[in-house]
């Protein structure tokens, strides 16, 4: 059955500011989702979505597919647990930078050394907006917050390089508002077997409006012959920026890295490489798993 | 006719793996046998030792004295234990060793002649403390094959040990020998939840939960599940809470420390009704505590764990048998109702290996999934139960949402009063079902008939049994279901007391609290042990 990206709109009354790129984030996952289903990809039912919270995180409500809300930090460890139980789901989890890169980097960096696969879209806007705009893992230095207002001065984490050096197998970085690349990013990142992980450069027009900035300095790594399966080349590519909005950088987006050849978590695993628990009958008597301590 | 056997070395030597062999040795010959482990957090030397009770009745507990025979892998078992034998007691231990009332084995000798390995000591010396009791080599032998995969050598080490020394004081014969169960309290949580049907274990290491990753992970392929360590304990419980709501049967285990960081994701169970089973094995506390020894300071922590308020299970089984069963009744009510079980143990009780005659499980756990999701499905239908059937992602065209966030029925994010009144109201409309299927689970058990009753709950219960046989005119009443709380039973079962004592673990009586604030009533006299040791039965006999 063909899907419209307008059958994956919810009743739910959109509650972005108005110029958010959130909802460029939101066009381009709807539109990779239906190009997925149509192109026989998978069906929609197989399409789980996790967030975390956060202003981007409100996607959940957003989009009719299965999808699980869950705590502030922890949208990559319910995706690696939904792809465990049944690995014929296509999981995207959904974060900001503040719980993607804060509260819960342990499990970005763990899962991207698995290799888990699943895809993380990261809405990147430098800045915790839902909390009313204090400084991030990702926020430049100098950024005056309610929460930092003699300024910043840490050096702001760089999520390519680390995602890189972490084992993901997929690495990229899109600009919001250009939905058509997004889309396609997206859609090569949902099909990747193996951890996929997409940085939105995401500009918060309420707490930190990086529209102009980002769009004079942003270029496209394919336009300059970019080998995303040269890890050398990738990180150095990723070093480029350094996520401090000094006027003189030049932005690369698109993808940084692949490795097809890791194999991916879920398939190390004899019983989880079966399919989907829940398909399965069990038909364990409760007298035959306790003999084994029985002595006769 | 009661034998206590202390067996003690330092880590590394194979004392716990003497102790283990020795006690199904005699389980194998028809006794009852008790064996509790000793030892401080750390790899090597140190000083380990377990207590075996063997008796010829039912056994759950040993004193910290009274020792009939002490095998000392070292001196310093001597040093720590000769002031706890009893009078004619003796001791068995290698020719370097020296102590008083002793029997010497040549155990240097004996390994070096069958080039057999050092460790092989410990084997030499039960072997000869199992002469020393009058028992028959062949149970012995059969058991050391069991347990060392085969090893000959052993067996022949076992031999030479054996005739080392004369028999002495002569066990006898139990009346009746016949197949028994063997098992430590870890060891029947994995069995529990392999017979419920798990399909992921998901944990992160921390004694005393460990011993459970340990033995699910040795026969996750025979049972054809998965067990996964996770990079921490918040990781565990999110990605378990994942796990489940795609549609595996799943159980997270820890410790204090670990479950408190859980905290957060229990709270997510409660709001996003996911089905999770979380097994606690309490340590001495707070913070790391007294990290290989027991207690019992964290039943509120269970009972309260994640901010906000949502129905729970708290289940504390007293006994390997009850583990096994009660494990599988934590299945059985979290799928069903879509809760939070919680199997709440502790070192003492993870650790220690009981004889059990027989396991009588009273539930069968599924998977409680819809067979066919309507077109329509609301992941959280409003039902007269307050249950929403489940679904799971994948399964039928309709989505499957969960959330953290207040809801309607699809699951979309609502912060209308309204909702937030109908879905709490949702919520606890389960806890009456529950407490009519916990009613149905024996909750309160009580042993004995006296008119003064002992209360507690947990691994306690071993010693209270043994402690009840010598005491005239006392009941023991044990509450096995924390939360929902059984007051009805509870209050049933204390009727008539003309004196109530409660007996726990801990420093301040958590049961005692919980029982003032879910019936009223004020226990007054409590005997209270918080030096990280396991209750005995002389412990108890001495302050009541
Ligand atoms: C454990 C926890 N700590 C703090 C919060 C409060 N909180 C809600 S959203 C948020 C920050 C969101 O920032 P980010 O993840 O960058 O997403 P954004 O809102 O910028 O899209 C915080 C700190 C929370 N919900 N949970
Ligand atoms: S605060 Fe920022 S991120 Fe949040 S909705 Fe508004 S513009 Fe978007």
């Amino acid at each position: 059955m063909r899907v419209n990206q307008n059958d994956l709109n919810t009743p739910v009354e959109n509650t972005w500011c108005p110029g958010c790129g959130n909802f460029g984030i939101l066009t381009a996952v709807k539109g990779a989702i239906a190009d997925l289903v149509n192109e026989g990809f998978a069906e929609l039912k197989d399409f789980v979505l996790t967030a975390d919270i956060g202003c981007g995180s409100k996607i959940y409500d957003y989009i009719k597919i299965n999808g699980y809300y869950g705590l502030h930090g922890r949208a990559v460890a319910l995706a690696v647990g939904i792809k465990l139980a049944n690995p014929e789901l296509k999981v995207i989890a959904f974060g900001g930078d503040g719980g993607l890169l804060n509260e819960g980097i342990a499990h970005l960096v763990h899962a991207a050394r698995y290799n888990s696969d699943i895809t993380t879209v990261m809405h990147n806007n430098q800045v915790f907006a839902l909390t009313t705009g204090q400084a991030t893992a990702t926020t430049e230095r100098g950024f005056r917050g309610k929460s930092t207002p003699l300024g910043t001065f840490e050096e702001p984490l760089n999520p390519i390089t680390l995602m890189i050096e972490s084992g993901a197998t997929f690495v990229a970085r899109e600009f919001s508002y250009d939905v058509a690349h997004l889309k396609e990013t997206l859609k090569a990142a949902i099909k990747h077997k193996g951890f996929s992980i997409i940085d939105v450069l995401q500009p918060c027009v309420s707490f930190h409006d990086t529209t102009e900035y980002f769009r004079k300095r942003i270029y496209r790594l394919e336009d300059e012959g970019h080998d995303p399966y040269d890890r050398e080349a990738a990180l150095k590519k990723a070093r480029e920026w350094g996520y401090d909005l000094d006027p003189d950088a030049r932005i690369p987006v698109g993808v940084f890295y692949i490795n097809d050849e890791k194999m991916a978590y879920e398939e190390g695993w004899p019983s989880i490489r079966k399919g989907p628990f829940w398909k399965r009958k069990r038909e364990r008597r409760w007298e035959d798993t306790i003999r084994k301590y029985v002595v006769v | 006719m009661e034998r206590q056997i202390l067996i003690g070395g330092e880590a590394g030597q194979g004392v716990a793996k003497a102790a283990t062999i020795m006690g199904k040795a005699f389980v194998r010959e028809g006794f009852y046998v008790f064996n509790y482990r000793d030892y401080p957090s750390l790899i090597k030397g140190g000083h380990n030792f377990n207590v075996l009770r063997i008796s010829a009745e039912p056994v759950s507990s040993h004193e910290f004295d009274g020792h009939d025979v002490v095998v000392a892998l070292d001196e310093k078992t001597v040093r720590k234990h000769a002031g706890e034998m009893k009078k004619d007691a003796v001791v068995l231990a290698p020719n370097r060793v020296n102590a008083d009332s002793k029997l010497s084995v040549d155990t240097e000798n004996i390994i070096r002649e069958l080039n057999a390995p050092k460790i092989m000591e410990n084997i030499i010396l039960i072997s000869a403390a199992w002469k020393y009791l009058g028992m028959p080599f062949e149970s012995l032998e059969k058991t050391i094959l069991e347990e060392l995969k085969n090893n000959r050598t052993a067996v022949t080490a076992a031999k030479r040990g054996y005739e080392e020394v004369e028999t002495g004081k002569v066990m006898g014969t139990a009346p009746e020998k016949r197949a028994r169960y063997f098992i430590t309290g870890s060891q029947a949580v994995a069995m529990g939840a392999i017979a419920a049907g798990i399909d992921l274990y998901i944990a992160y290491p921390m004694t005393p939960a460990t011993p459970v990753l340990h033995y699910l992970a040795a026969v996750q392929t025979e049972y054809d599940f998965q067990v996964l360590q996770l990079e921490n304990e918040i990781a565990v419980a999110n990605a378990a809470l994942g796990a489940s709501y795609a549609g595996a049967m799943t159980m997270i285990g820890t410790s204090g420390g670990g479950f408190a960081l859980m905290g957060e994701a229990m709270s997510l169970q409660g709001m996003s009704e996911v089905p999770l089973v979380a097994y606690l094995a309490m340590r001495n506390a707070p913070s790391t505590g007294v990290p290989t020894y027991t207690g019992q300071g964290d039943l509120k922590m269970a009972v309260n764990i994640g901010h906000g308020e949502y129905p729970k299970v708290v289940v504390a089984p007293g006994d390997p048998k009850e583990v096994f069963e009660r494990t599988l009744e934590a299945f059985y009510l979290a799928y069903k109702y879509r809760v939070l079980s919680i199997i709440i143990s502790d070192k003492h009780l993870a650790e220690s290996t009981y004889t059990v005659d027989g396991f009588s499980p009273r539930v069968e756990p599924e998977r409680f999934i819809v067979e066919d999701v309507p077109e329509d499905y609301k992941s959280y239908e409003i039902t007269e139960t307050g249950v929403s059937p489940r679904a799971v992602p994948g399964q039928g065209d309709a989505p499957v949402r969960a959330t953290s966030y207040e809801h309607d029925e699809y699951g979309y994010t609502r912060e209308e009063g309204e909702w937030a009144i109908k879905m709490n109201d949702k919520r606890f409309r389960k806890v009456r079902y529950i407490k009519e299927e916990v009613a149905s689970l024996e909750p309160v058990n009580t042993y004995g008939n006296g008119d003064k009753v002992i209360v507690s709950w947990g691994s306690t219960k071993g010693a209270i049994l043994d402690a009840l046989k010598q005491l005239d005119g006392w009941r023991f009443v044990q509450v096995s279901y924390i939360e929902p709380f059984p007051a009805e039973q509870f209050l049933d079962a204390v009727e008539g007391a003309e004196r109530i004592v409660l007996v726990e673990n801990n420093v301040t009586g958590l049961l005692g609290d919980i029982i003032a604030e879910k019936t009223g009533m004020i226990i007054e006299e409590k005997i209270l042990r918080y030096d990280a040791r396991p209750f005995t039965p002389k412990y108890i006999l001495r302050r009541l």
